[in-house]
């Protein structure tokens, strides 16, 4: 018998010519136990199913959707799933999260997890209930963004299904195009390509069954509780202003990349700041499904319309490209969210190319830092995959470096081929190692290493022990919040963090785990993950950071200026390994794979 | 071995642009003396309250955010000291009772292989600036041993410059039998900065027009004058969930510290709220003190996500 608020199968469907067939993957207690369910189970599934050096656009790559036993229960957040796959922007593995009623939907199909293999002849949907998976052909699906695929799937196939669906750049193989659902976006990595490589334009899914809880009724009390702390001043920020809180904050301390990373400050960034932009285009809040923090804030635009908007995708369409205009950013998102790509990475990957145009390495002269209708022609450019630029920049900006050439790569701001959020790596210097050495690339995340550097406890800008201590600790927060699954951004009302996530998962499962074993699942997700993509050919060397945030010193607000040399970051990455308890090259011991019950 | 004063120099220093202060001096460390004898004050200067903490505390405070290098409190043989901002050193002199100059020769020489150059300053310097200090460690160049303030009528040698390379020397001064800073003068490439040369300097000038940075407190009375001085004129910031209501555009309130200046604007820093100084460093440390002419950001400790 499973445990509760899980079914201990997972389906696994294999797409073939016109059909899809389905078949049943037993996920033992103890595989749960020690992968706990959403990244972390995705994780494990990828070493299980995905043929080493697999192709990640070959139909033979799995992709998965993957719930925890948390989903479906009251606790605010938990209406969560994971999306994971060999990503075919870094060549490893990724990961990625949204939040909608698909979570809800998907795991009351009766599986905890269903993964996708195979390719449809032509662009299909792809159904799952209670009887199973199916497909139907759905060619004229094409080309319709995420959002419009979802509407037409209601229209054909009726309001009983949700639908996670791709947008246009998906369907053409750019390597960072999303997932989507209800607006909500499983955005990094190139998760949307997978699927559409499969032809797959949306994976429709429709509860059939229920899973009981271990206590309900400690459950109901515990949600109670947790609803009531996620209204203090730990979510505050998030509530009041969104995400996008950070920009002037982050201006404010010289850690907002700007101009592809060329400066920590941009001046015009009060512009972009949601200060500014509730007071004079704020219209709505709204929740994810199950979420009483309320994050997402919704503006006005110029001509009519409204635009979510976020820190990631204002930093990385606004100053990153030297745009100050709101309304080219929120016309930027929007034109992101159409196409169905992932904004930090076309903002990171145009800004790269906006440097090769103003260094004479590209000739498109009318691609310049600051110019919003030429960002908006690049984002065009990218989801058509158009002859030339749109065909360099759709392959991310690591790609299109080596292609480039001329020292392009040093300034391309990836690590290991994911474009760098919005974190100014040189004067946030635990954040610049969990930058380094995550398993999905250049990942905020994955990596919350920035909250130390933040929070007044670590010299920002001299990387040391401290700051190692910090990025493991916050690698091994996420990877237990992105496995059971809660949001990120309950993080602050945790006082003993592990402790109470324990108490969680008990009262859901009935397993009689305490704080050390959560502790040990964190680590063992992480090595997992490294152990995969160790399989996939990373090596020690992909732990780093673009050359430019080696080489050459950052101007801070105050004056001064923060460097990160390579000597440091090596020191740090050396101790990182050492915590891990890795060798010397980053590896995974003999011992420590046992362990991953693979 | 002293040169003519210094000429105005003009123009010569980049400028902030938070605050409007030049460049932190680079290579540099800050040298606090604490061991004095503090007869006439009747309390040891270093444990005097200022503003929620100590005298001693706002001069290394001062120094270690003036500085790039360490900053190093040198206390007498066996001298309790009241609680140091984070990373602030202590050394010990090795000998009690013979002044300035063994703890001049005690802090230039834990100091010398880490930095060119050191700022040295005594505790009892309530008003010490920033300004001031980047100031004076600006005028030593290669060639000078020493840079000597000649402000408010006095020579300053403990809010002055001095090359590490000496530190042998000082003490070997001190092995003759010399006590007096003077003795080192007579020795050294020494340049002297009065009261023009000083406030030549646009941010000294803005922030410290009276060259209050080397005025001491010696008496009480002294202490007394000061502590009731009104706190600086200081520029705030809120961001987030902080800054309802429009509280995020600048707001000047008057703070000596930065606790203080969250106390004006109705924060108190805890684990959700942290701050940044001039955009520098990030604090949650309220005791650190404010000059003219600082920008104050508050921020949520959870930026981020």
């Amino acid at each position: 018998m499973a445990p509760g608020g899980f079914f201990g199968q997972a389906l696994v469907v294999d797409v073939h010519a016109g059909h899809a067939t389905g078949s049943r993957l037993t996920l033992d207690d103890q595989v749960l136990r020690a992968y706990l369910g959403g990244v972390g189970l995705g994780t494990w599934l990828m070493h299980r199913l995905a043929p080493p050096g697999v192709d990640p656009l070959a139909p033979q790559a799995p992709l998965a959707f993957v719930y925890s036993s948390l989903v479906g229960t009251p606790l605010t957040t938990s209406a969560k799933f994971a999306v994971v796959a060999k990503s075919p922007l870094t060549g490893l593995l990724t990961d990625a999260l949204a939040s909608s009623q698909f979570a809800i939907s998907g795991k009351l199909t009766g599986h905890d997890a269903i993964v996708i293999r195979g390719r449809a002849d032509e662009l299909s949907v792809l159904l799952i209930d209670g009887d199973g998976p199916r497909l139907e052909p759905a060619p004229d699906f094409a080309g319709l963004s995420a959002a419009d695929a979802e509407t037409k799937a209601k229209e054909r196939f009726g309001r009983g299904w949700r639908t996670a669906a791709i947008g246009p750049a998906g369907e053409r193989g750019v390597r960072y195009a999303t997932i989507s659902h209800d607006g909500r976006h499983a955005g990094r990595g190139g998760l949307g390509a997978v699927l559409g490589a499969k032809n797959i334009k949306a994976v429709l899914v429709k509860a059939a069954t229920k899973v009981g809880v271990a206590d309900q009724a400690g459950v109901l009390a515990a949600a109670k509780d947790l609803r009531g702390r996620s209204f203090g001043p730990a979510t505050a920020k998030y509530r009041e202003l969104g995400t996008l809180a950070n920009l002037l904050a982050f201006n404010a301390v010289s850690t907002l990349p700007t101009r592809n990373f060329t400066a920590a400050t941009f001046a015009e960034a009060p512009r972009l700041a949601a200060e500014e932009l509730h007071e004079l285009r704020g219209v709505a809040r709204n929740s994810c499904a199950s979420c009483s923090i309320g994050c997402e804030h919704i503006y006005a635009r110029k001509g009519g319309g409204s635009q979510r908007m976020e820190y990631e995708n204002v930093f990385a369409l606004g100053p990153l490209c030297g745009v100050s205009d709101p309304d080219d950013v929120f016309a930027a998102s929007a034109r992101c969210d159409e196409l169905g790509i992932d904004t930090i990475s076309a903002g990171g990957t145009i800004a790269w190319a906006m440097e090769c145009v103003e260094r004479g390495l590209i000739e498109e002269p009318w691609l310049r830092f600051g110019d919003g209708a030429a960002l908006l022609r690049a984002l065009d450019a990218i989801g058509s995959r158009a002859a030339g630029l749109g065909e360099l920049l759709a392959e991310g900006s690591r790609r299109a470096a080596e292609r480039v050439g001329h020292g392009s790569l040093d300034f391309a701001a990836q690590v290991k081929g994911l474009e760098m959020p919005g974190y100014e790596p040189r004067s946030l210097q635990s954040m610049a190692l969990g930058l380094a050495v995550n398993a999905r690339g250049a990942d905020h995340n994955r990596s919350g290493a920035y909250e130390a550097d933040l929070s007044g406890d670590v010299d920002r800008f001299h990387g040391g022990a401290a700051h190692v201590a910090a990025a493991v600790q916050t690698e091994d927060k996420a990877a237990v919040m992105d496995s059971m699954i809660l949001c990120k951004f309950l993080r602050g009302v945790f006082d003993d963090p592990f402790t109470e996530w324990a108490r969680l998962l008990a009262l859901v499962t009935g397993w009689d785990l305490d704080a050390d074993e959560l502790r040990t699942a964190a680590r063992r997700i992480v090595r997992a993950k490294r152990a995969f993509n160790l399989r996939e050919g990373a090596t020690a060397a992909d732990d780093t950071l673009p050359v430019r945030m080696l080489e050459t010193p950052i101007e801070l607000g105050s004056g001064r200026t923060a460097a990160l040399t390579a000597d440091r970051l090596r020191s740090m990455v050396a101790s990182y390994y050492e915590a891990r308890g890795l060798d010397q090259d980053g590896r995974v011991s003999a011992t420590d794979l046992a362990d991953l019950f693979l | 071995m002293l040169s003519t004063l210094l000429s105005p120099v003009r123009g010569a220093e980049g400028r902030c642009r938070c605050t409007g202060y030049p460049r932190v001096v680079g290579k540099a460390a800050g040298v606090v003396l604490a061991g004095g004898r503090s007869t006439r004050m009747g309390t040891a200067k270093s444990e005097l309250e200022w503003h929620g903490s100590t005298l001693l505390y706002r001069a290394a405070a001062v120094m270690a955010r003036s500085v790039d290098g360490p900053v190093v409190v040198v206390a007498a043989p066996g001298q309790e000291l009241p609680e140091l901002p984070a990373g602030v050193e202590v050394v010990e002199d090795p000998v009690d009772g013979l002044g300035p100059m063994q703890g001049l020769a005690a802090g230039l020489a834990a100091v010398a292989d880490r930095a060119d150059v050191a700022f040295v300053c005594s505790t009892d310097l309530p008003f010490l600036h920033p300004a001031y200090v980047r100031r004076v460690l600006r005028a030593l160049t290669d060639d000078i041993d020493v840079v000597l303030p000649v402000a408010r009528g006095f020579r300053q040698p403990l809010a002055a410059a001095y090359q590490t390379r000496i530190a042998g020397l000082v003490a070997k001064l001190l092995a003759e039998g010399n006590q007096r800073p003077g003795m080192i003068f007579k020795h050294c490439d020494v340049t002297q900065l009065d009261d023009a040369a000083l406030l030549a300097d646009a941010a000294v000038a803005k922030y410290d027009p009276e060259l209050d940075s080397v005025l001491n407190v010696n008496t009480p009375e002294d202490y007394r004058a000061a502590r009731d001085r009104e706190p600086p004129e200081v520029v705030v910031e809120r961001f987030g969930a902080l800054a309802k209501g429009g509280g995020h555009r600048p707001k000047v309130v008057r703070a000596a510290t930065i606790g203080q200046a969250a106390e004006v604007v109705g924060l108190t820093l805890d684990r959700h709220v942290v701050a940044a100084l001039n955009g520098d460093q990030v604090t949650k440390d309220g005791r650190l003190p404010l000059v003219a002419g600082d920008a104050v950001a508050f921020l949520s400790a959870d930026a981020g996500g």
